[in-house]
């Protein structure tokens, strides 16, 4: 069915705003169609008068009426036409907005399962279709509709029985049309989501090129890109059909109301209930009734792609995040405590899934540095994780200056919680943005320190506008090295309480990490820190050691301690060879 | 870089028609009855009109109603094979357009082989595509209604010949006022592409780095920037549609004018008899026939105003081609869209034993940087363990990304067994190279397909692969093992599982030269050293290029290359280089006093 209601539960609220405009489009709109209804009556009146013989005097004023009425009636188009389209593109412009805030803020668990381009898709091509909707919906289906009952109801002045017969075949048609709706919109949605894969695929494939052809996969991926298009050309054709049934049914409908004028108009003029001038208004009429029917019609397939929509954008704000907050506390400006107690998490919710932390245990004080130490997929990152709340674990509680995490509020918890992974990811923008993340109030002196400190300002020298050089999309002469030290900058500009380094000086080389130390030292300078690093080089400055292996805390300890310890876990990593790993 | 002259939309159109004759051919048969058979409505009506005024009955009512409903069943029958075919035709334009840009993606040098964001392209694919496209759908309106209107006045010729030519003057005004406002639809539709694309290029970024932003902090400063680009859009869009919805009513007037026109005429003649006068009914036929020799004329200008639309997106489309022809887009190539191909042989002879890769003066620099190689030349024996180290931005992954043909080099050129590589972009691959990235991407299949890539390999070599990967264990952990879905980009796997999961994916191949970017960089040292030692144990003889700062890896090379500023600051094994290269011993020793910041 159409999805009016769900449409208007949605759109309501963004429509509240601009109340104003929307009444005077309603105006115009009726202005518009009372012009459209009343030319007809011109001509019938005209024809009536031409066969009496009236002089042309009378005539040609009459005419030229009909011109000025046909001339207002297109302006008055423009102006409704260019009201809808401000009006519809400022409120989804809103819903576009929210709809983003509302995805950004979902937990991370969200994001794992959906690939930018869908929400790329979901984002800005549903949504368009809503807005696409709203000005077809309003001047075409609303503008239509109304249109189509005058012209009935001027039919019923002309005759009853030509109304009444006219009305019956209308609704017989629409009501097959409504019919023929339901059954295509599930062909739509198919071609929708099929129409997403694609897209999906592609964007995945342009991120890609490098690994697929030197590689030798280009073959393998032309297949993939085959199959998608082999599925999705049968539904395609079938979506044509359902358009093609829509201008059938709605053509049989102009077609009998056409015999109707025929059969009732011979009649009603032979017993003399109808001039010829009105017989010749009922053709009009029945005329003009076949462009607002086809008009809907073909809305019906915009309606159709904004009901799929429509549940997709609902079914997108209707996703919670599965962060549940409970208090909103502040945290003080200094150095924070952190404590991780008996936490269990698994990534997916569901018990089948493999535990990433299990029970797991550990305490930091004010002002620490803690090396956490671990191979691939022991959990280190997973605690990096969850101490910014990207997710909430399943047992247990990880605290904050000694509030669970779920007791912070998180846009404090974020500022004063400091995360630098080994993913770098730059945005099509200038420096400036892509360091402040388009912060406006660092100013370019605090950002030339920062840089400065990092030993970065002879490279910003090189770029041809400094920080308002745009940097490519990908990574356009910057090196993963040089993105990773970008990333560092970041942190810099802020003043957290607690910096989590994940691995984020993997990228670079040693002797740049060295340089990087220095300027690190000062950054944890009173503030607790966790540096979780796979070289134990890297982990030289900790204070304390945690070690996990398979979810679960080993060994922890104080880091001298461990060392001269011979049984520990560390010492014996140490023994390991910190950098012969080879020999 | 120059703009690049683009030939006429006209020759695509034509390229699309060429694509498709007989479907093309079908749709213009059925398109033009479609859009001629409504003339019959109006002499039938017309007919009607004159019986009723003079009271004759020539024509029975009953044969009028027949002939309705037998031209209603005809019509009916021809637009559901007419939308079938439309359909069809469409998808297979659009369809072969995207393959072939796809196709010429991989082509080039897969490092950057386009400048704009994923976002943007895919934004090409599905928006640009769909603009060419359109054009090509109308042009078989613009056919049948331009016949049925050429039929309709000549049918109004018979009845009044002043009229009919009084009336095409506000038609004709149509056609002008389309061409005339061409390229200001052009330059607004231009506005509202770009900005439409910014919006899909900063959303695909955003949520690329999802977790970039929220440890950030940053979701409020990203709304607010998309915000803008909303604001800016939201101008270009209602500017482009308005311009549109006055077009549309200039054509709309037009029916109306010429109507008030024919009254104005008409005044005074419409008479019940005929003779020097028009009969109603042949009134009737005028305003009847107006209306579809307006359609005719707003279909031109229709037609017209999209053409400009498609001019600018068949622009566009060319461009991401990079210097490839225009006519590659509508190249007609095996779209597979019906069967299934039958599965490529895989190439079985072997290729001649390695015995040297040389690279030659190579150069590149990346566009607005000083930053690149500056002609370097390096060789890799058969069997031969060769690193590549230096600081970071020393040139290391773009000498890797050249040598594969990844970049395209400004000059120099490489040698591959003393043979000249013509076409490295193609030929740096299996079975002579495989690869893994510093930064890997998996893609959106189960981890079977991301590993094998399409090819058969015995599960020997898989297993084995897997096993010098040490990805074996994850993957029992993993509930369905190897056809487990890992997501878009491989986002369920963890870091390190995506390296290792890319590495397997090198080993697969069986390459004569393997190639390493850096595989430390997600790795924690054990499972890095059993990589080394797998490797090591199973390579026997396989050449391997790789770019390391690990001590232990360096200390196992054949030779070592320092680069520095893109250029190679020194050559030789890590004893020897400790003696002679500062760089080198800052890199070996981790202090930070050398090299040139």
């Amino acid at each position: 069915m159409i999805p009016v209601r769900a449409y208007f539960r949605l759109f309501t609220g963004y429509m509240r705003p601009y109340r104003r405009q929307a009444v005077l489009l309603a105006v115009v709109l009726f202005a518009t169609i009372g012009l459209q209804l009343a030319n007809p009556q011109l001509i019938a009146v005209f024809i009536n008068r031409a066969l009496e013989d009236a002089s042309a005097e009378t005539l040609i004023p009459l005419a030229a009426l009909f011109m000025a009425v046909a001339v207002a009636h297109q302006l008055l188009m423009v102006w409704a036409s260019y009201l809808a389209e401000q009006i519809g593109w400022s409120a989804t412009n809103q819903m576009r907005a929210d709809l983003m805030d509302h995805l950004i803020r979902l937990d991370m668990g969200f994001h794992k399962g959906s690939s930018p381009g869908e929400l790329i898709e979901r984002i800005d091509g549903d949504v368009t279709a809503l807005s696409n909707f709203f000005s077809s919906m309003i001047i075409k289906v609303v503008g239509n509709g109304v249109l189509l009952t005058g012209i009935l109801v001027l039919l019923w002045f002309q005759s009853w029985i030509v109304g009444l017969s006219i009305t019956v075949f209308t609704l017989l048609a629409v009501l097959g049309m409504l019919r023929l709706h339901g059954v295509t919109v599930p062909w739509q949605k198919a071609i929708r989501a099929t129409s997403a894969e694609m897209y999906g695929f592609i964007g995945e494939q342009i991120d890609g090129t490098e690994d697929i052809e030197a590689n030798g996969a280009t073959n393998f991926m032309v297949r993939r890109f085959d199959e998608i298009q082999r599925r999705w050309l049968p539904q395609v054709v079938l979506g044509w059909t359902g358009w093609a049934m829509m201008r059938i049914t709605s053509m049989g409908l102009y077609f009998f109301s056409l015999v109707m004028v025929y059969v009732l108009g011979s009649w009603q003029f032979g017993v003399g209930t109808l001039t010829i001038g009105s017989v010749y208004l009922v053709f009009q009429y029945v005329q003009m009734s076949h462009m607002p029917i086809e008009q809907i019609r073909e809305e019906l397939i915009d309606l159709q792609k904004a009901g799929a929509s429509i549940a997709r954008v609902e079914d997108l704000f209707a996703r919670k995040s599965k962060l549940v907050q409970r208090e909103a506390r502040t945290l003080p400006h200094d150095a924070l405590s952190v404590a991780f107690d008996n936490v269990t998490f698994r990534y997916d919710d569901e018990a089948g899934d493999e535990i990433v932390l299990d029970g797991v245990s550990f305490a930091i004080k004010p002002g620490r540095v803690v090396g956490l130490l671990g191979r691939t997929g022991s959990g280190k990152s997973t605690i990096a994780r969850l101490l910014t709340r990207l997710y909430e674990p399943q047992g247990g509680a990880v605290r904050i200056d000694g509030n669970a995490t779920w007791d912070i509020d998180l846009e404090t918890l974020r500022e004063r919680v400091a995360l630098v992974t080994q993913d770098v990811q730059l945005f099509r923008a200038t420096v400036r943005d892509n360091l402040t993340f388009f912060d406006p109030t660092i100013t370019d002196d605090k950002l030339r320190e920062v840089l400065h400190r990092l030993e970065l300002d002879e490279w910003l020298a090189t770029l041809p506008d400094e920080l308002d050089t745009t940097l490519d999309s990908g990574s356009g002469g910057l090196s993963a090295g040089q993105a990773q030290l970008l990333a560092f900058t970041r942190v810099f500009l802020r003043n957290p309480g607690v910096v989590v380094l994940d691995e984020a000086s993997s990228r670079l080389d040693p002797a740049t990490e060295t340089l990087l130390e220095r300027a690190v030292d000062h950054l944890l300078q009173d503030r607790t820190a966790i540096v979780i690093a796979h070289r134990l080089a890297t982990i030289a400055r900790a204070d304390d050691i945690v070690i996990l292996e398979d979810g679960k805390v080993i060994e922890t300890g104080e880091r001298l301690t461990l060392m001269e310890d011979e049984d520990s876990v560390f010492s014996r990593l140490l023994r390991t060879g910190i950098e012969e790993v080879l020999t | 870089m120059t703009k690049a002259t683009h030939p006429p939309f006209r020759r695509a159109l034509f390229a699309l028609i060429r694509q498709q004759p007989i479907r093309y051919a079908w749709a213009q048969f059925l398109w033009i009855s479609i859009w001629t058979m409504p003339i019959l409505v109006g002499l039938i009506t017309a007919r009607f009109f004159d019986q009723l005024v003079d009271g004759t009955e020539v024509t029975s009512l009953l044969v009028l109603i027949a002939a309705t409903f037998a031209y209603a069943a005809g019509r009916s029958v021809f637009i559901m094979l007419g939308m079938r075919n439309h359909g069809s035709m469409l998808f297979r334009g659009s369809a072969a357009i995207r393959r072939n840009v796809l196709q010429r993606i991989y082509e080039l040098p897969g490092a950057s082989p386009v400048s704009e964001s994923p976002g943007e392209i895919v934004s090409r694919f599905r928006d640009d595509v769909e603009h060419v496209i359109l054009p090509f759908d109308l042009s078989v309106d613009i056919a049948g209604a331009g016949l049925a209107g050429v039929l309709s006045i000549g049918i109004l010729m018979t009845i009044d010949t002043t009229i009919t030519f009084v009336i095409l003057i506000p038609v004709a005004m149509v056609g002008i006022v389309a061409i005339q406002t061409g390229s200001l639809v052009r330059r607004y539709r231009t506005k509202a592409r770009e900005t439409t694309e910014a919006i899909a290029g900063f959303l695909g970024e955003t949520f690329a780095a999802t977790q970039s932003v929220k440890v950030a902090g940053a979701e409020a400063n990203m709304l607010a920037r998309f915000t803008a680009l909303n604001d800016e859009r939201r101008t270009m869009m209602v500017r482009d549609r308005t311009l549109t919805a006055v077009l549309e009513a200039v054509f709309r007037s037009t029916i109306y004018v010429g109507t008030g026109l024919v009254l104005l005429l008409a005044a005074g003649r419409i008479t019940t008899t005929g003779g020097a006068g028009i009969t109603l009914g042949e009134f009737s036929l005028f305003v009847f026939l107006l209306g579809i020799v307006t359609d005719a004329a707003y279909f031109s200008g229709m037609f017209v105003a999209r053409a400009k639309q498609g001019a600018v997106s068949f622009e566009r489309l060319t461009s991401t081609l990079r210097g490839d022809s225009w006519r590659r887009l509508f190249e007609r190539s095996e779209l597979n869209l019906d069967s299934e191909p039958p599965k490529p042989s895989r190439q079985t002879h072997e290729p001649e034993p390695f015995e040297r890769l040389e690279l030659v003066g190579l150069s590149y620099t990346y566009d607005g940087t000083d930053a690149g190689i500056d002609d370097v030349s390096l060789s890799v024996g058969a069997g031969e363990f060769v690193v590549v180290t230096g600081r970071i931005g020393s040139g290391k992954t773009t000498l890797l990304r050249a040598a594969l043909g990844l970049l395209p080099v400004s000059s120099g050129f490489i040698l591959w067994n003393g043979e000249r590589v013509e076409d490295p972009e193609v030929s740096m691959a299996p079975p002579r190279v495989a690869y893994t990235p510093q930064v890997p991407r998996l893609f959106s299949m189960s981890l079977l397909e991301n590993l094998v890539l399409g090819d058969d390999i015995d599960e020997e070599v898989l297993d084995e692969s897997v096993y010098i990967a040490t990805m074996t264990r994850d993957i029992e952990m993993m509930p369905e093992g190897l056809e487990t879905l890992i997501g878009p980009r491989g986002v369920r796997l963890s870091g390190g599982q995506v390296q290792r999961s890319a590495s397997a994916r090198m080993f697969t191949r069986r390459p004569q030269l393997l190639v390493l970017d850096d595989v430390s960089s997600a790795l924690d040292v054990e499972t890095e050293k059993v990589l080394w030692e797998r490797l090591f144990a199973a390579r026997a003889g396989v050449a391997t290029l790789v770019v390391s700062h690990r001590q232990a890896v360096m200390a196992r090379a054949d030779r070592i290359v320092v680069m520095d500023r893109g250029k190679i600051a020194a050559t030789g094994t890590a004893a020897e280089l400790q003696q002679t290269d500062e760089t080198f011993r800052a890199i070996w020793d981790g202090t930070a006093g050398a090299g040139g910041r």
